[in-house]
């Protein structure tokens, strides 16, 4: 055999894909009396599915409590079947498993939103690092440059908006304690790392928007815009921005306009 | 040679570790060995440990996603990564696995074994010069576990290594364990193998536990070393004097003390091997 048909009928046996391959192999490969050729490729099989599994329920924590061990294998198992790994760190595996999740029939209707928040939470925990920017880098600009200013975002923040809210859920798993049914209806989530650490909260859906305003580099007053609707729309977007920073979700300040920035 | 530099008795960074590497003064190991693929990525806890790491002791570079005998095409997304990595880093070697592991763009994550051929041994030592022209450095390259046998091999695992080692001028990671491991799983004399392999390119040696599965050994590197591949390391040492030696242990990983005292065992054994016959202790 070429090297090229080895690694083919090697791949096959390894991933288990369909069809029988036993003559193959046992002209492929030699075995023992103690440990015959097809055992010794499904010692490789095995590992195979055992890791992949392993490396998604790293990533899924939560998702793996809420179903068990044998339900998040048999969902692993067909998703790893329908995504196989296509990159060299096995961290990014777990990547297209809440879009998987909410194309099948299960359990509760909120798994892929929690896979959702959970992926975004391992998301950032491995993003490029930023400098936060504090209050002083919006005060200083003059009113003329304030009204074409946009902000950078860090690196390591996420925004969802989700089918459900799925953070009671989470701090439930995270506590041992039983989980609550699923809460149906629109919901939004902050991701985001402060040192090495992971917070999400939820926003309210005019924040929500505002952020997403501000990630797809409008300028301030259309960021703040968002916040139209409320009793008092200065007060509701001066409240966000200066969450926002405090939060070290601002790396930047691109100020526009002319005019002189205040000293 | 540039193989035969030693940089002592080091250890694996592992995540369980990372708060007591931040936590005081590094620990009593002479070198730190990464998994390149773990510290890929932008930012983060890992890269941070690691930078702080660096500072204090060197660091080498060990890759498991090369795949460097794939008959796919070298993946360059994988290079430019570790490239980057090692401009970061700045290891004092780069080392990675002589098997395949992917196929058809697809990443299995594993250490899969080649057949010892000629077809091989051409496909593997031209992609190792490659990608040593890609890092602009030689790397090392390691013996994997195995559990199959190839019908079509027409040479042993340690003339295949030497040679790919040789025809790329590459050096030679041996895996103690994995040699004892092969050796159970093949029913072929570990000696045999350290007798035949190109000693002036082994650049490093590594130790770790492996798990016995009644019909075969599992190079699980969950375990203490083995007191087999201890006497097998004394037996490398007295071949090959003083190698870098790494101790792996990547599953149930003990404490830091209890790894540091693995990796000061091998100093141990070490000093003792190599010293005069007449300062050695007596019994």
């Amino acid at each position: 055999m070429t090297l090229a048909e080895t690694q083919a009928l090697f791949h096959a046996a390894v991933t288990r894909a369909e069809g029988d391959r036993t003559r193959e192999l046992e002209r492929c490969f030699a075995g023992t009396a103690g440990l015959q050729a097809l055992d010794r490729v499904g010692i490789y099989a095995d590992m195979y599915l055992w890791r992949l599994v392993d490396a998604l329920r790293e990533d899924y924590p939560k998702l793996a409590a809420l179903l068990g061990d044998e339900g998040f294998y048999a969902l692993t198992e067909v998703y790893v079947r329908a995504h196989p790994s296509e990159h060299h760190d096995l961290g990014q595996l777990g990547r297209r498993l809440p879009a998987y999740v909410r194309e099948l029939p299960a359990a509760r209707p909120d798994l892929a939103d929690l896979a959702a928040l959970e992926w975004a939470r391992a998301e950032v925990f491995f993003e490029a690092e930023a400098r936060a920017v504090g209050r002083e880098a919006l005060a200083v600009l003059s009113p003329e440059r304030f009204l074409g200013a946009r902000l950078r975002l860090a690196p390591a923040l996420r925004l969802l908006v989700l089918e459900h809210g799925v953070v009671p859920l989470w701090r439930a798993l995270e506590g041992g304690q039983p989980p609550p049914p699923p809460a149906p209806g629109t919901c939004a989530v902050a991701v985001w790392r402060e040192g090495f650490e992971v917070f999400h909260a939820s926003l309210d859906l005019d924040e929500a928007l505002a952020l997403e305003a501000a990630a797809s580099g409008d300028p301030l007053p259309r960021v703040c815009a968002a916040f139209a609707r409320r009793d008092d729309p200065a007060g509701a977007a001066f409240a966000a921005l200066s969450g926002w920073l405090k939060a070290g979700w601002i790396a930047g300040v691109e100020a526009g306009g002319r005019g002189e920035d205040r000293p | 040679m540039a193989f035969q530099r030693t940089l002592g008795h080091g250890v694996g960074l592992r995540t369980r570790h990372f708060a007591d590497w931040l936590a005081g003064p590094p620990p009593p190991v002479d070198f730190v060995e990464a998994v390149s693929e773990n510290f890929m990525a932008p930012g983060g806890r890992p890269l941070a440990v690691l930078e702080r790491v660096r500072r204090d002791v060197p660091v080498v570079l060990h890759g498991v996603s090369l795949s460097i005998g794939s008959v796919d095409p070298l993946s360059e997304r994988y290079l430019d990564d570790l490239a980057a990595l090692a401009g970061r880093i700045q290891p004092a070697w780069i080392s990675d696995h002589l098997c395949w592991g992917t196929h058809g763009g697809r990443y299995l994550h594993d250490l899969l074994p080649l057949p010892f051929t000629e077809e091989a041994l051409v496909h593997v030592a031209a992609r190792v010069v490659r990608v040593q022209e890609r890092l602009g450095r030689r790397i090392l390259l390691e013996n994997v576990s195995s559990y199959v046998t190839y019908r079509d091999s027409t040479m042993s695992e340690w003339e295949f290594l030497s040679e790919v080692a040789r025809r790329a001028d590459c050096g030679i990671l041996l895996d103690v364990n994995n040699v004892y491991v092969s050796a159970r799983n093949h029913g072929f004399d570990p000696s045999a193998y350290l007798a035949g392999v190109a000693g002036e390119r082994v650049g490093q040696l590594h130790l770790a536990g492996f798990s016995d599965q009644g019909r075969y050994l599992l190079d699980a590197h969950d375990h203490p070393v083995a007191e087999a591949v201890w006497d097998l390391y004394r037996e490398a040492v007295r071949r090959f004097g003083a190698v870098s030696t790494l101790v792996e242990w990547d599953e149930r990983v003990p404490p830091l003390e209890r790894l540091v005292e693995e990796s000061r065992r091998a100093a141990a054994v070490e000093a003792e091997e190599l010293a005069p016959p007449a300062r050695r202790a007596l019994p």
